[in-house]
């Protein structure tokens, strides 16, 4: 028998990054809000990051892949995609395991249409965001240096930047001799205690979890504070189904508990903050023969247009020692001296560079035999270990590059026919490939990342292919746009089909640009919720 | 890692296997000589107990006789099971303290920073900004 939940003002699915700053926005303004959470809280006494083990954490608890993890709150993605995506589920989603990098859009990412000839323009450009942007920099203690003359002019971030470490200086003088841009990068880790976080240690463990809380997660700098103002947060509530009432407006939303209970938790709006790869498969399990292929799917788009940000990586091995298992894990530096798209190369758009320790040994030794394996067994293991140690752990820095894969249509999340998770819900089946443009845009940005190693004084380069999971960038799969006919939500990110339906996570992108996509999406869910605030200040009942 | 960890006859296997993938070399130990296959396997298995299970199989699986070809044969033709076997192998020889030191690793340790001082990037920032053309401007 399914159990009825009082009705809320607000119901939100997910209590990650865009979840977590619409339940604070709008609990502070007095409004009711129930966030449902299919995992649980966690926090440093779950991680291993301060012990020796820390780099073991990555090969199960820790592992970003929700297939490798297998927690009890994650459920299955199936598909051979080129790209498989990651993400944790739990109380503030991806934030608990990413590296913090801090990276708003460029303003050509919003009109690649009018630019280039591609995609689609967005809705919004990129004043719409410019003062979310800057409070929720704030909100996250970001650290890092205003002014990069590749962006946008953005108020200084509340923190310095992290010092850039030797890793940093080393790149830095690679790009520097070639007359490349490169910039010190911005993080959400404190580089002094600020708000809620502690001072990072530079542990180097960001991804494993921080056991100093000097990394931004929603744990940290929005539930508290949201709590606090009365929201009010389930964890453990697998969300079913979102299912409608006569008029065709959502009831709010069917939901499962730890035990297998089924509950209504009623809502006068819902808001989906699943991930673009949650929310897509929600709205798909919320058929109904008012909408026979998926809820709030009379465009076909919910579920398409998925991207992930392909990514490949350089390291580069220098002479002089680094440390380079040194912290922190988010971008000591980064470059968008190819994010644009350029008349004389042969692709669209461009990629975003951003420097990297390589964390501890095995780590290390991971990446010098991924670029060797081709050459045998006997090149990596036996007598041959020890080179991986001895040549790269110390001395090298990686340079991370992520492409911008432009929206494609067959790139998409649908259920799974046969697989389901623990709740007996259908998995996501991803179905991923990555285009010939992003090839060819990978390519030249590897091509050139080496030229920037060799600058630096790297005397030699370990270049790995795409990397087959992703890097927790999940977009696009329920577009924003003005045109009903060919996007799921408004610029507003109101479903067009459903009026008091809302998503807010990353699959409301209509282009991912280059630029991690943390601080867009966080940014795009505040200026939501405040849109929702002043809505019912002047009490418009969407119709 | 459950109560019913690796036998001796299994630690024994493991200790050959490691032995091939982690060999002495370039002043460095071999896997079996710093105890990879004794309490370091057990710190490995604690942090990942999801290894132990595919890890016992494996070696309840590999030829007494025939452990470098049984090792080829993994990383050539299994590639999860080599996984198993190759992650546990690294994993625990890196825990040990003696080889930390021999590579010059201190862990992943706190390391307190100051942001007061004037970075020594300066220079090379300011002509960042006198090239940059200045962001691409949009309708």
């Amino acid at each position: 028998m399914m159990r009825q939940q009082r009705q809320s003002d607000v119901v939100i699915v997910g209590s990650g990054a865009s979840g977590a700053v619409a339940a604070a926005r709008l609990a502070a303004a007095g409004v009711e809000v129930v966030c449902l959470e299919q995992g649980d809280w966690t926090g440093p006494a779950d991680y291993l990051s301060d012990r020796p083990e820390a780099e073991l954490a990555w090969v199960e608890r820790w592992n970003p892949d929700p297939n490798i993890r297998r927690g009890p709150a994650d459920y299955p993605l199936t598909g051979e995609p080129d790209v498989s995506p990651v993400m944790y589920n739990g109380v503030g989603g991806g934030l608990v395991q990413w590296a913090a990098m801090w990276q708003p859009l460029l303003a050509s990412d919003f009109r690649v249409r009018t630019l280039d000839g591609v995609a689609d323009d967005w809705p919004i450009g990129w004043s719409d965001l410019a003062e979310p942007y800057v409070q929720v920099a704030r909100d996250m203690s970001v650290s890092g240096l205003g002014g990069d003359p590749a962006l946008p002019e953005l108020d200084t971030y509340p923190n310095p930047p992290i010092p850039i470490g030797k890793i940093g200086m080393a790149a830095a003088r690679g790009m520097d001799r070639l007359g490349w841009h490169w910039w010190p990068g911005a993080n959400a880790i404190a580089s002094r205690r600020h708000g809620s976080l502690q001072a990072c240690q530079r542990r180097g463990t960001c991804m494993v979890g921080c056991p100093e809380n000097a990394k931004a997660t929603p744990s940290l700098t929005h539930w508290p504070s949201a709590l606090a103002a009365g929201a009010r947060l389930v964890s453990g509530a697998r969300v079913a189904q979102v299912p409608l009432d006569e008029r065709g407006r959502a009831r709010g939303v069917v939901y499962l508990d730890r035990d297998g209970n089924e509950h209504l938790q009623q809502a006068q709006v819902v808001i989906l903050a699943a991930n673009a790869v949650g929310t897509a498969r929600l709205l798909l399990l919320s058929e109904s023969p008012r909408f026979p292929d998926g809820l709030a799917n009379s465009s076909g788009l919910v579920g398409r247009r998925l991207m992930q940000h392909p990514y490949r990586t350089v390291t580069a091995v220098c002479e002089d020692s680094l440390d380079s298992w040194q912290g922190p894990w988010g971008q000591s530096i980064y470059s968008l001296e190819f994010a644009e798209t350029h008349p004389d190369r042969d692709f669209v758009r461009g990629a975003k560079w951003m420097v990297m320790p390589h964390g501890g040994p095995m780590f290390a030794v991971a990446e010098y035999q991924e670029a060797h394996r081709h050459e045998g067994f006997d090149a990596v293991w036996g007598p041959a270990f020890h080179r991986a140690a001895a040549e790269v752990f110390g001395h090298a820095f990686t340079w991370g590059i992520q492409a911008e894969d432009l929206p494609e249509d067959d790139n998409r999340v649908v259920l799974d026919p046969e697989v389901c998770d623990s709740s007996g819900l259908p998995a996501a089946r991803v179905e991923y490939r990555v285009s010939e443009n992003t090839r060819r845009m990978l390519d030249f940005n590897v091509a050139r990342a080496v030229e920037a190693a060799e600058a630096a004084g790297a005397v030699s380069t370990l270049v790995r292919g795409v990397w087959p999971t992703g890097i927790g960038h999940v977009l696009g799969t329920t577009r924003m746009g003005d045109d009903p006919r060919h996007s799921v939500v408004d610029r507003w990110c109101r479903a067009h089909d459903v009026a008091n339906l809302y998503v807010i996570d990353g699959g409301v992108f209509v282009t991912g640009g280059s630029a991690n996509p943390t601080a867009t999406i966080m940014a795009n869910a505040l200026r939501v919720a405040d849109r929702l605030i002043g809505a019912r200040a002047s009490q418009v009942v969407p119709s | 890692m459950s109560d019913s960890g690796p036998t001796s006859a299994q630690r024994l296997t493991l200790a050959g296997l490691a032995d091939i993938l982690v060999a002495e070399g370039l002043g460095m130990p071999a896997a079996s000589a710093v105890g990879v296959a004794d309490r370091l396997l057990d710190r490995c298995l604690d942090a990942a107990p999801a290894l132990a299970g595919p890890l016992m199989a494996l070696l309840d699986e590999a030829p007494a006789d025939g452990l470098a070809a049984f090792a080829r044969r993994l990383a050539a033709s299994r590639p999860d099971d080599f996984a198993v076997l190759s992650t546990t192998v690294v994993g625990a020889y890196y825990l040990s303290a003696d080889v930390r030191e021999l590579i010059g690793y201190p862990g992943q340790q706190p390391s307190p920073m100051s942001v007061a001082a004037e970075p020594e990037y300066v220079e090379m920032l300011e002509r960042v900004y006198d090239r940059h053309p200045g962001y691409r401007e949009c309708p």
